[in-house]
Parts: C-alpha cells; sequence; structure tokens
C-alpha cells in the first residue's frame, strides 16, 4: 500500500490491485494486503456503513484509515466505501435492528439470531440485542472492546461449537 | 421478568437453550449469560470473570471440582449478581480452566432467590425474585 505521487482515481477494473487518491494522496491499495493488515484487528462500534472483510464487519473509514495511515478527518464515508468496492469488498447499510426474540415461536420460526451468530462460531462476542457488536478470541479482548468504546452490551459469551458445549458439557 | 431463550447456531438444526444474562459487580457493560442448570447445587463461572471484574480470590475456599467432562480448580467468594434490575449476593465458584460457553446458575446461588419458571413449550423463562 503505497503512497503514489500523483492524484487521480484509476479507471477501475482490477479487483485486487487499486490506484486511488484519497485525501490529495495517492495510494497503490491491494486486497491482500487490506484482508492481511485487517486480520488481527477488532471492527470498531458500526454506524450506517460497512464493508465486509474477513468475514467480519468493519466501519470504512476505520479500515481505510488503517490501510493509508491518514486521519479520518481526511476523507469522507463515501470515498472509503468507493476504494474498498473498488477493492471487490461488500460494502453495505445496516438496517434497523431486530426486535428481541418473540418467545412463542419455535426454532426455525425466527431464524435471525442464530444466523447472525452463526459466523462467529467458537469466538467470544458481545451482543446488543440480536447484534453483534463485536467479536474476539478472548474474552478479555471483547471487555477490552467495550470499555475502549463506551459501548454496553446486553450479553456476553462464546458461541457454543456445537450443542454438547452449549449443555454444560466441555467440548470435545 | 421474562427472558426468551437463546436461539444459537447448529451444525444441521438451529437449537435454543434457557440462559439468562447476570450482571457481575465490576463487569456492567457485558452481563454474562448463563445456563439454568437445575442439576448443580452451585454457581460456576469462568474465572476470568473474577480476574476481570478485581474480584478478589485469594480468600476464598478452594477445591478441585469436576464438571461437565473436565476438571478445574475453583474459588468460592460471595459477590453480588444482578438480572434486569434485581440485584442479589450468591457464592459464585470461580473455576480455571472453563472450557464452556456459558456459566452456570445453580440451586444455592440462583434457584433458591427466585421463582423460577421454565416454559419450554414457549422457549421462554418467566423469573420472579422469591418473596
Amino acid at each position: 500500500m503505497n503512497e503514489r505521487g500523483r492524484s487521480r482515481w484509476y479507471a477501475p477494473g482490477s479487483m485486487t490491485q487499486v490506484q486511488a487518491t484519497i485525501g490529495h494522496r495517492a495510494f497503490d491499495l491491494r486486497t491482500a494486503d487490506v484482508e492481511r493488515t485487517l486480520r488481527d484487528v477488532l471492527p470498531e462500534p458500526l454506524h450506517d456503513h460497512y464493508v465486509v472483510i474477513n468475514r467480519r464487519r468493519f466501519p470504512p473509514k476505520q479500515v481505510v484509515s488503517l490501510i493509508t495511515g491518514l486521519d479520518r478527518a481526511d476523507f469522507n464515508t463515501h470515498q472509503a466505501r468507493q476504494v474498498l468496492r473498488r477493492l471487490g469488498f461488500i460494502v453495505s447499510r445496516r438496517t434497523a435492528p431486530l426486535d428481541p426474540a418473540d418467545a412463542k415461536a419455535g426454532p426455525g420460526a425466527r431464524a435471525s439470531e442464530a444466523d447472525a451468530l452463526r459466523p462467529f462460531v467458537g469466538q467470544w462476542v458481545a451482543q446488543r440485542g440480536s447484534e453483534v457488536l463485536v467479536a474476539a478470541k478472548r474474552p478479555q479482548d471483547v471487555l477490552a472492546w467495550l470499555e475502549r468504546h463506551n459501548q454496553q452490551a446486553d450479553a456476553m459469551f462464546r458461541v457454543p461449537v456445537d450443542e454438547t458445549d452449549a449443555s454444560g458439557m466441555a467440548p470435545g | 421478568m421474562r427472558f426468551a431463550f437463546k436461539e444459537l447456531p447448529g451444525a444441521t438444526a438451529d437449537y435454543r437453550r434457557p440462559v439468562l444474562p447476570v450482571t457481575v459487580e465490576g463487569l456492567p457493560r457485558a452481563p454474562q449469560l448463563c445456563l439454568l442448570d437445575t442439576g448443580t447445587l452451585h454457581n460456576r463461572f469462568g474465572a476470568w470473570v473474577a480476574e476481570a471484574a478485581g474480584i478478589d480470590l485469594a480468600g476464598g475456599h478452594r477445591e478441585r471440582i469436576a464438571v461437565g467432562g473436565f476438571t478445574s480448580e475453583a474459588r468460592q467468594v460471595s459477590v453480588q449478581l444482578t438480572v434486569a434490575d434485581h440485584t442479589w449476593e450468591a457464592p459464585v465458584w470461580f473455576c480455571d480452566p472453563w472450557p464452556l460457553s456459558f456459566h452456570l446458575l445453580g440451586q444455592e446461588g440462583f434457584f433458591r432467590w427466585f421463582d423460577v419458571r421454565i416454559r419450554a413449550a414457549r422457549y421462554a423463562l418467566d423469573v420472579v425474585p422469591a418473596q
């Protein structure tokens, strides 16, 4: 991810390497570099927009700031979304959070909470409603994230690896 | 207080478990999800909770226990626990290691403090503080 000497948007076409000007500075950006940079980074709280990298949702400005070293005041969300989309990542907007579970329904009637947790099997998560605020390998990292970002969770737990794990038995 | 069972992702089918979010003193931002275990006598929590909450285990009664297919070293101290807006003080056994996804709520640390109705057919829990 090198800064370049020119100031223009590169014609789209490559999914793995993009030349982009952000905050009046030019960069060569590669999908693999972005994924590597974000591998051990916990996503910050999401607002309206997000980008999916390594199966996790990040605020676009967090990602662009990390991969360019730019201050977040130097670019806007639209610019961040645009460059990340050109790199081939899925960028999207959040929908309204789901209501708490309606206990009258049986399994399968409301698959959304399980679906929301499915990508995080084996990880510690903090949830608010059915939304996963943060997921990490260690519970200490989840707690630190909540403190750092002044966030309040409704519940914290590790998403069970299997039904045995969810029944008070040690996972095999 | 009514709580829905927690819906969790399964390998072949999703499933629901009777759990409660319990706030441990010192960890107000992250209520810990606890499995209601009518077969256990004591509350069992992972020891990392005590460490994170600044709960001193040094003076706690110590024993080696077997839970759910593993053995663990447990220390017992009394801590304040909160469900929704109700707080009670109960003995908790903090266990290390603790490979389970949830902590466990048992008879002496939870059930004797509440009237609990497990409405399994409706995937719901009704929990009322005991009078």
